[in-house]
């Protein structure tokens, strides 16, 4: 018998490890989309809208067509005879919306034509050289306007532009009859009220910006019927099965890859018409095809991200108890409904429960077509939104009543022994504790010195200000039941010849590092080195089943469904084991993973190398009673609920009183994300979130003429947060984990982009109080506070 | 967006409002002009290069030229569209006696579209000076060819 002598594993769950993904991104030895090249391979361009809203009067596609190197050039109405209307993913009414458009345009960028041609170059040419002509109509901007009758509408059948309407009250809907309960309560609430807010916010539109582009390669082998699919997207698995309807192919002839995504933030969510479309023309031109998407087309087709429009009032006590929130939200969607855009507003009204005990709530909800590029998922998709206005609202409040931000904060918190507490919006929060975490964000952010800080800086005569917020957010989307697409992930862990092991996820990663996090559960759940064990995602051949990854899913959903199938490879190694060493009367039960080995609990004396169990399961001589070779375990986890994780984020701000720039001077977020695999990875999900969630406070704004012309479509219009922008971070977390997942591990992908965002902006008011202001609209201009400094004469 | 302004002329506005109509003078004036048709009675059809940043292209367009009141105003409808985008203009013109000269103010309603647009007042309204001012001065030199 032999004992292998194998240095002791150090367990890594909980420890910084660094990203196995980063040396090859950042080497250029990585493999994205463009990367791709195929013998073959042709290229497309799209001829795209410069309008925003017209009728397709003729397109005269010859001058393209003739040029030499061109393959084909199809336009929309020729399209649609092989590619019908895209699909949705949501249940909500929805116009018909093509790939190309047919008929109509309805935003500047919506495609018209696509060229196919020997190179990328030839083809953008040949797009140029495609003439429309446009019957134009009235441009529809503002959503509001979009709903007065009379206003241009851009779809028949939605009468005043309206695509979804809905309204909740009282005590919630009434799930027995889907009607909302009496609501005179929230009438009750507000005239009983001491102390009301009301105020008009918004939540700007904002463009993803993912650092690669979208892009797409498609190979359809005829003879074979099997068409391949490479493409910059979140979810291959649902790109299969969403090109395979559209194409009317089954899912076995197709295979969906995602190979190195950068970046995502939602906007890969959605399948687009141009994926479908070189699917399609693919088949067409019987060679494969690449499109990839220029900053220009990022800019005017990418889905863009929240713009809502919130009315809120909140009616409270004098001593800050909180008796009744009433939102009237106005979401202007954009041109079509795509995968997710109309279901993205609805999270807003049932996450405006935020942390705290509401009496009565009255939610309202209009989504609006506008002459605009189509809104889905972006970073925090609709929970930013509603945790904007709540956490404005209750700032606001605090300033009324002359409260501390912390402690009317404190006042209102859900207590942590009621939970799972039932929201008025029907939710269910799983678990939470907030009062140490809004203490902890108190010391180490030093709330008590930074108001010091900020009085002896007003004293000097300069414009300082400080914010606070406390979000709860929804993250490991699942379950079936709530996401059209099934809520549940899947994933495989084969243990290799040799002892290494293989294991796939369903949770495509365009960023999260599951290569590293996956690993490191696995390498304690064996207790075998990382290097011994690789993770595959994102090709639909090599991964059986999947969802894919947003909403913070990755850990909570697949990493669950990681350990799970780890369980039952771990469960048959040890048979393996114990069938090795039947002259000790082994049994399966009394076995471990140790440092290499598995052994007999407390007695490393009793045991077989990790490597020669494997080994054996490949060469089972004799073959075990009952047992098949191989390890090679599968399992699809399917959560019972969401996970609600929290977090407090503190911030300070100064204005400088001759320009108005304001400057970041402090951020601290203490999350609670449950339970950690990485602290590294985490930070820096939390520190791109800030950035991006400080981008919309202070910076990003996607802007639109009264014609429906985009604006802001470069980086030298569009304003993105830069490093010299942000202050060093202060990061901090406490641990409140999950109940509804084995790991109790909550997400934290969009933690960032729901606290941050409120707190610079209550830091960025409080600065300004001074001089009468109560609100102030983002992103943080320089020119819009210059004004608010100047219409108080410029003094505090 | 709204492009706007005055230039002073040294000849009589009789003179200025017939070589600001003369399709030879505007032919020669407008910068860049590589055709310049008259179609019909007051209408005009034009192909302009254009080789300033990213509105760089030739733009063929079409002018027509309504509620003419010699010598005092005229009224121009302009369509342009080339690679970088198209615009669509409505200006007045009108000419008053100044001295022994002529003022002219302009009063242009921009509508752009395509990348044009994009760059919105960031680089289109200095284009419209630099272009406008380069008409100005050749119509100037044309008005003191003509008195001379």
């Amino acid at each position: 018998m032999t004992i292998a002598d194998g240095p002791a594993l150090p367990k890594l769950i909980g420890e910084r490890v660094k990203r196995r993904e980063d040396p090859r991104l950042i080497q250029g030895q990585a493999t994205y989309v463009d990367d791709i090249k195929l013998p073959g391979m042709l290229h497309l361009a799209f001829k795209r809208s410069d309008i925003a809203h017209g009728v397709i009067k003729s397109i005269d596609t010859s001058a393209a067509a003739e040029m030499e190197g061109v393959e084909l050039v199809i336009t929309g109405a020729e399209l649609a005879e092989h590619l019908g209307p895209m699909p949705i993913g949501t249940p909500f009414p929805a116009p018909d919306h093509f790939s190309v458009a047919t008929d109509k345009v309805r935003y500047v960028g919506e495609p018209v034509a696509v060229v196919v041609a020997e190179d990328r170059y030839l083809a953008r040419d040949a797009a140029d050289a495609i003439e429309v002509e446009y019957e134009e109509l009235p441009a529809v901007v503002d959503p509001e306007v979009a709903m007065e009758p009379g206003s241009a509408t851009l779809h028949e059948g939605f009468e005043r532009n309206i695509a979804v309407e809905s309204y909740w009250g009282g005590t919630g809907v009434n799930p027995e009859t889907a009607q909302p309960e009496d609501d005179s309560a929230v009438d009750a609430a507000f005239e009983e009220a001491d102390v009301l807010v009301t105020q008009r916010m918004l939540n700007q539109r904002l463009a993803p910006n993912a650092m690669e582009p979208r892009g797409v390669v498609a190979q359809y082998e005829t003879g074979r019927e099997y068409l391949t699919v490479w493409s910059a997207t979140q979810n291959p698995h649902i790109l299969r099965t969403l090109v395979a309807a559209m194409m009317g192919l089954g899912e076995h002839q197709v295979r969906a890859v995602a190979p190195e995504v950068g970046g995502g933030f939602g906007c890969k969510i959605n399948i687009y018409g141009e994926e479908y479309v070189a699917a399609a023309l693919s088949r067409l031109a019987g060679a494969p095809v690449k499109w990839i998407e220029d900053r220009t087309e990022a800019f005017l087709t990418t889905t863009h991200g929240r713009d809502l429009l919130g009315y809120i009032d909140l009616a409270a006590k004098s001593d800050g108890t909180i008796t009744g929130l009433k939102a009237r939200i106005i979401a202007d969607i954009g041109a079509y409904e795509v995968l997710l855009t109309a279901m993205i507003p609805t999270l807003t009204g049932l996450m405006m429960n935020g942390v705290y005990r509401l009496p009565v709530v009255r939610h309202e909800l209009t989504e609006v077509f506008t002459n605009k590029t189509p809104t889905d998922a972006y970073r925090g998709a609709g929970r930013p939104e509603g945790l904007y206005f709540l956490e404005r609202a209750v700032d606001m409040l605090a300033r009324e009543l002359d409260m501390d931000p912390a402690e009317i904060r404190r006042k209102n918190f859900v207590p942590a022994d009621e939970f799972p507490f039932a929201t008025q919006s029907g939710l269910v929060y799983d678990s939470g504790n907030y009062e140490p975490c809004l203490d902890k964000a108190l010391e180490v952010a030093d709330w008590q010195g930074m108001l010091a800080e900020r009085d002896a800086a007003r004293a000097e005569g300069r414009i300082v200000g400080v914010g606070l917020s406390f979000y709860v957010e929804v993250c490991g989307l699942g379950p079936s039941a709530v996401v059209p697409t099934g809520g549940w992930e899947h994933s495989g862990v084969t243990v290799e010849r040799g002892g290494k092991v293989t294991a796939t996820t369903g949770a495509s990663p365009h960023g999260q590092g599951n290569e590293t996090t996956f690993a490191q559960m696995l390498a304690d759940h064996f207790s075998i080195p990382l290097e011994d064990i690789t993770i595959l995602h994102g090709d639909t051949s090599v991964v059986k089943q999947g969802i894919g990854t947003f909403g913070s899913r990755s850990q909570a959903v697949g990493g669950a469904a990681l350990i799970s199938a780890a369980g039952k490879a771990g469960d048959k190694m040890k048979q393996f084991a114990a069938a090795l060493m039947t002259d000790q009367e082994v049994s399966p039960e009394d076995l471990v993973f140790e440092d290499g080995r598995i052994q007999v609990e407390g007695a490393p004396e009793v045991s077989k190398t990790f490597a020669e169990v494997a080994d054996f399961a490949y060469v089972p001589v004799p073959l075990p009673p009952g047992m098949e070779p191989g390890v090679s375990e599968e399992s699809f986890f399917e959560p019972e609920n969401n996970t609600y994780p929290f977090g407090c984020h503190i911030s300070m701000v100064e204005i400088d009183r001759e320009t108005g720039e304001p400057r970041l001077l402090k951020m601290v977020a203490v999350d609670d994300c449950g339970n950690v695999i990485n602290p590294l990875i985490v930070d820096g999900q939390v520190h791109g979130g800030l950035a991006q969630g400080i981008g919309q406070a202070m910076f990003e704004e996607v802007v639109y003429d009264e014609d429906g012309q985009p604006v802001t479509a470069s980086f030298m219009d569009y304003v993105m947060p830069r490093a010299a922008d942000l202050p060093a971070f202060e990061l901090d977390n406490t641990v409140t984990p999950t109940p509804v997942n084995p790991l109790g591990a909550k997400g934290v992908g969009e933690a960032g982009t729901i606290g941050s965002t409120p707190c610079v902006v209550n830091a960025a008011v409080d600065a300004l109080a001074p001089f009468g202001v109560t609100h102030i609209e983002m992103p943080l201009r320089p020119e819009r506070l210059w004004r608010l400094i100047q219409e108080n004469g410029g003094q505090s | 967006m709204e492009i706007k302004g005055e230039q002073e002329f040294n000849g009589g506005r009789e003179l200025l409002y017939e070589l600001l109509l003369d399709p030879d003078v505007l032919a020669s004036a407008l910068p860049g002009v590589e055709r310049f048709e008259e179609v019909a009675p007051d209408r005009y059809e034009s192909t302009m290069r254009v080789g300033i940043a990213s509105v760089r292209g030739t733009y063929t367009g079409r002018v027509e030229v309504l509620e003419q009141s010699p010598p005092e105003s005229y009224r121009l409808r302009i369509e342009g569209s080339g690679k970088p985008g198209g615009i669509r203009a409505d200006a007045v013109v009108d000419l008053s006696e100044s001295g022994g000269g002529t003022t002219m103010h302009y009063r242009a309603d921009v509508k752009a579209r395509g990348t044009i647009a994009r760059l919105g007042g960031r680089l289109l309204g200095g284009v419209a000076r630099l272009l406008i001012g380069q008409f100005f001065k050749s119509i100037e030199q044309q008005v003191d060819d003509r008195a001379a």
